[in-house]
């Protein structure tokens, strides 16, 4: 029998509870200080929960409080960030996109071809993507940034998605040929034989049955396009063309920091990949079972 | 009347399997390929970015200069002391936590959802985050801390150099475990029940089963997870770079910052390649190890 | 009826004073532009720069429909690196208003456009005694940036502390009375340290640094004698120990202090004296009107041997990249309009209070500037900032004001002032070790940048 004891169980939970609390407090305590007023931020003792909820941070990050000078006003307290909020969440999101799907493509076809076809140099492709997944961005940002300015890209959304390419297609390429090689090749062979064509037959058949690699590869991929740094830092410019991750560091500029609009921005940041987990949850540990353990 | 023989399926078939994998190969060559040669080229040549037209060949030049440099050496002291850390508790509160979820209790899968959930957090946030939270006047940690009684006075997380090297293995670990967990947890899925029964009926203790069953079989895994995760931590930059940029001084230094450091406060980006270059190395060795560790575990199996 | 009469009037006036405005340009500024287009703008963290732009967005609107300028601020922190990308992509802004070690970088990588016609427009001789155009940036007989504003820190004091601690007038201090000063407050008053300076690997510790240097008469290059590096020097090693003198003093987190951290420390109380620009007073007006009542800002403390009070002035200017810049004209009418404006520059002096210094005579002199509430209550403080500083001002870019100097924006640029006084205070090396290895960074910085020194070896 694998049931615990009542006791056990309760202690069990209580662990659980706890632990998750522990791990979970750092945005639990973000949200706790974006809906709270300035005054409020600030004061001490620190409580988890506000006298008085207000949404006002996050309103001002969504309608883009106005620009914060004014030439008859003595003094303007606030910052220009939160105008750029919105801005820099589409970046993050047709970026993202982009190159996920341009990962996606390539992997799911060539992860197609190693598996299915026999032609020299096959063997290497995924063991040259897992080396290529472990060079660390530092090695690829600068050269990639030298070829930006000379084909004068640097600071359009497209330099970002070439270099987000460079560091998802790796792992995606591997994941993708861990599935590939797992699904067996019997229904296509039978199905060719049937009079199908090899390209009916990768869409009707195959496809499907690799929905489940591919979905792991591509929030693999939308998760660390989004998360990304160092490639927005060098790359970008211009505080409109800035993706989430930097733009947001934006708002210590200025005199003052604004806690509650910083965590404001850091909990809307967070919420798509939280959403995105949430509902992809199964295929994530699958997806990194296989890649990393199996492989 | 076309017949459609055999033959005719592999002539199509070739050509669709090189038309399937060309762009990969397009690909690679540019995102992958292009920059780490150019990296190790510009590793030979003095690059400032703001001439880039007097850029010259200056031989091993760069790498001399690293090698002489002590702040290289204390980066990569510092990166292997940061990453020995990080990893130690990594697997230990990774594997606690994979025995925890493991446990048949009904709603498990939630459980398992939020404790995996750091690992998809922008670092980006949690950096500010805990910039936020270890704040020595008004952040929560030292309040909670100073009203638990466990502390007299604040302390100042990112402001010495070792309380910042703390901060940021904290981070990192607090970011990485979920990795850990769900490998180990993947793996104690499929270690068989009867194992258990069997120890069970032969009256040994759960921390004998630990020893004596889980341990073992999770072996394999742990030496690849610990390997791969070595090789990753030790190259890491946003996680140490957004809490502390390396400071305060240089105290939590590693390679990667010095490499950008070099590449953007002194301009000199011969110098940071050359930085990456050495990095690279590593990892190359790294991975050697990973793979002889692996097929020589696989081989095992 | 009378609404209608009364906005026919206003109409009229408003007709003849633009007609006015517009017959006091200069012909030259009157002609229109057709380009189209946004001109890019960099400036600093702050409203003024704003200011500057929509007097900019306004010649536009008269002269140049078509062009839309746009302000683009670097944060203090990433100034380097955006240079740094902006440039090496030959894709930098059509103007940019910059600290003068950045703008003589720049100046001496020849990337700028000289500036000599928007001065004769503008007017050579109203500048403000005490200063000369050359501060902001001119090299090699020719003018490359114009005066924005001039900024220097002082000393910031909690005066209802001083006094209730009979800690005398800061005004008379020297360096034992400010150390001692710091002292006091820290022992007898709980909660608040003695000096808040930043100890940070930053810009704001550059600057802090810098000024204590300059008071005790050490320098880092030697501007005469072929920029050689004399920061090896006693001067250097008593400046460091001095600040690790104060550190006890300071708030225990200095370490990590940048100019954000060091405004919060003074305007939420938890410190009673500071080196600072202007900024405080407008935060504390907002924040903490207690402590705004009690701050004032005095030169600072005289060194006992030279009797030197140096602050550190950043001499504000605003400059007109080379590469790339299809605006140059553009950006010079909009220059000449704004800074012939009198309106305009009160009202940027008027955006952060006493942050923003005029530069001009007629603005130092005009009414309206002090039709401030500020000008109220802390009228000696302003005109600490605005004209008493000056013969105290100094910049790691023109040491004690006795030369230019292009090799000071690579310097910050690397944090070498505040990497030498971390080594001090953080790492717990001797001064003279720590001076000697400044030093030699700094012999590495001249040595990399002959061509901006033009020097042949």
């Amino acid at each position: 029998m694998n049931q615990l004891g009542f006791v056990r169980q309760t202690v069990a939970y209580v662990v659980l509870l706890a632990v998750t609390f522990l791990i979970c407090f750092p945005l639990i305590w973000a949200f706790s200080t974006s809906i709270k007023a300035p005054k409020e931020v600030m004061a001490t003792p620190p409580r988890l929960l506000p006298a008085e909820a207000t949404s006002a941070n996050y309103r001002n990050l969504i309608t883009g409080k106005e620009q914060y000078f004014r030439a008859d006003q003595a003094y303007v307290p606030t910052t220009a960030a939160p105008q750029h909020f919105v801005s820099w969440f589409t970046n993050s999101l047709i970026v993202s996109g982009a190159s996920t799907l341009i990962s996606i493509v390539i992997s799911t076809l060539a992860a197609y071809s190693v598996t299915r076809f026999r032609y020299w140099g096959r063997r290497i492709v995924p063991y040259f993507s897992l080396l290529g997944y472990m060079i660390p961005s530092i090695v690829l940002v600068f050269p990639m940034f030298l070829v930006m300015a000379q084909l004068s890209l640097v600071n359009s959304l497209w330099s970002l998605t070439f270099g987000y390419v460079s560091i998802t297609l790796p792992f995606c390429m591997w994941l993708l040929w861990a599935f590939f090689r797992g699904i067996p090749i019997e229904l296509e062979e039978a199905a060719m034989i049937d009079g199908a064509s090899r390209l009916r037959v990768f869409v009707d058949i195959v496809l499907p049955s690799a929905a489940p690699g591919i979905i792991a590869a591509a929030i693999f991929s939308l998760i660390v396009s989004w998360n990304d740094f160092l490639f927005a830092r060098v790359f970008i410019n211009s505080i409109e063309n800035l993706p989430l991750t930097v733009g947001v560091m934006h708002f210590f500029e200025g005199t003052h920091v604004d806690w509650g609009l910083m965590m404001a921005a850091a909990v809307l940041m967070t919420v798509p990949m939280a959403i995105l987990f949430m509902l992809m949850q199964r295929h994530l540990v699958a997806g990194f079972g296989a890649g990393a353990v199996k492989g | 009347m076309h017949v459609s023989t055999s033959t005719d399926w592999r002539v199509a078939d070739d050509r669709i399997g090189i038309l399937f994998i060309a762009p990969f190969v397009v690909a690679a060559l540019v995102f992958m390929v292009y920059p780490v040669a150019e990296s190790v080229r510009l590793a030979f040549y003095q690059h400032n970015p703001l001439n880039p037209d007097a850029a010259a060949f200056v031989g091993l030049d760069n790498f001399r200069a690293i090698f002489a440099d002590p702040l290289f050496w204390q980066s990569f002291r510092q990166a292997t002391i940061w990453t020995g850390c990080s990893i130690l508790l990594q697997t230990v509160i990774g594997v606690a936590l994979a025995l925890l979820l493991h446990l048949p209790l009904r709603g498990i899968s939630v459980f398992r959802g939020l404790l995996l959930f750091p690992y998809i957090v922008p670092t980006v946030v949690i950096a500010l985050v805990l910039q936020w939270m270890l704040n020595p006047d008004i952040g929560v940690v030292n309040w909670s801390l100073r009203g638990a009684g466990l502390i007299d006075e604040s302390i100042y997380w990112l402001a010495s150099p070792n309380m910042a090297m703390l901060s940021t293995i904290m981070l990192n670990v607090w970011k990485y475990t979920p990795f850990v967990t769900i490998c180990v947890l993947a793996r104690l899925q499929t270690i068989p029940l009867e194992l258990y029964d069997a120890a069970k009926v032969d009256g040994a203790g759960a921390v004998r089963r630990f020893l004596d069953i889980t341990l073992p079989q999770l072996a394999e895994v742990l030496v690849v997870v610990v390997i791969f995760r070595t090789i990753w931590t030790f190259n890491k930059f946003e996680e140490i770079y957004l809490l502390t940029k390396g400071g305060p001084g240089t105290s939590t230094f590693n390679l990667a910052i010095y490499s950008f450091e070099q590449s953007v406060a002194s301009l000199k980006m011969g110098v940071g390649a050359a930085t990456g270059v050495v990095m690279m190395f590593l990892l190359f060795a790294g991975s050697l190890v990973y793979m002889r560790v692996f097929r020589f575990a696989s081989e095992d199996a | 009826m009378s609404t209608r009469t009364t906005r026919r009037k206003f109409l009229a006036d408003l007709a003849a004073v633009s007609g006015a405005a517009a017959a006091a340009l200069p012909a030259w500024a009157q002609q229109k532009s057709t380009k189209t287009g946004t001109v890019r703008v960099w400036g600093e963290p702050g409203p003024y720069a704003g200011v500057a732009v929509d007097a900019m967005n306004e010649w536009a609107k008269k002269f140049a429909p078509g062009l839309a300028f746009k302000l683009e601020t670097l944060s203090w922190d990433s100034v380097y690196v955006k240079l740094m990308t902006d440039l090496a992509a030959r894709n930098p802004a059509h103007c940019i208003s910059v600290e003068s070690p950045i703008a003589y970088q720049l100046m001496a990588d020849l990337l700028l456009e000289p500036v000599d016609d928007v001065v004769q427009k503008v007017g050579r001789n109203r500048l403000i005694d005490g200063v000369k155009w050359e501060y902001w940036g001119a090299w090699k007989g020719k003018q490359y940036v114009l005066p924005a504003h001039h900024q220097p820190h002082l000393l910031v004091v909690r005066m209802d502390v001083v006094n209730e601690l009979g800690l005398g007038n800061p005004d008379t201090w020297t360096w034992d009375d400010l150390r001692n000063a710091a002292r006091t407050i820290s022992e007898k008053k709980k909660d608040m340290a003695g000096i808040s300076l930043a100890l940070g690997r930053n810009l704001c510790t550059d600057y802090h640094f810098a000024a204590l240097l300059h008071s005790a008469g050490g320098r880092m290059f030697d501007v005469q004698n072929k920029f050689e590096v004399v920061f090896d020097s006693p001067q250097t090693v008593e400046t460091l120990e001095y600040v690790k003198s104060l550190q006890p003093y300071m708030p225990k987190a200095a370490v990590s202090y940048s100019f954000l951290e060091v405004v919060d420390s003074i305007v939420t109380g938890r410190a009673g004296i500071s080196f600072y620009w202007g900024r405080p007073y407008g935060r504390a007006a907002e924040e903490n009107p207690a402590v705004f009542a009690n701050l004032q800002s005095f030169n600072h403390a005289r060194h006992p041997k030279t009797g030197r009070r140096s602050n550190w002035n950043d001499f504000q200017g605003w400059c007109i990249p080379r590469p790339n810049n299809q605006y140059v004209e553009e950006v010079k009418a909009a220059l000449v309009y704004y800074q012939t404006s009198q309106e305009w520059l009160i009202r940027y002096c008027h955006s952060l209070m006493p942050n923003v210094s005029p530069v001009y005579k007629d603005v130092l002199s005009a009414p309206r500037l002090q039709e401030h509430p500020f000008f109220k209550t802390k009228k000696d403080t302003i005109m600490n900032y605005y004209v008493n500083s000056l013969p105290n001002s100094s910049s790691t870019g023109n040491e004690l004001l006795r030369g230019v100097n292009p090799l000071a924006g690579v310097v910050h640029g690397r944090s070498i002032l505040a990497q030498t006084v971390q080594k001090v205070v953080v790492d717990n090396w001797k001064a003279p070790d720590a001076a000697k290895w400044g030093a030699r960074e700094l012999e590495q910085v001249r040595k990399d940048n002959l061509r901006l020194l033009q020097i042949v070896t």
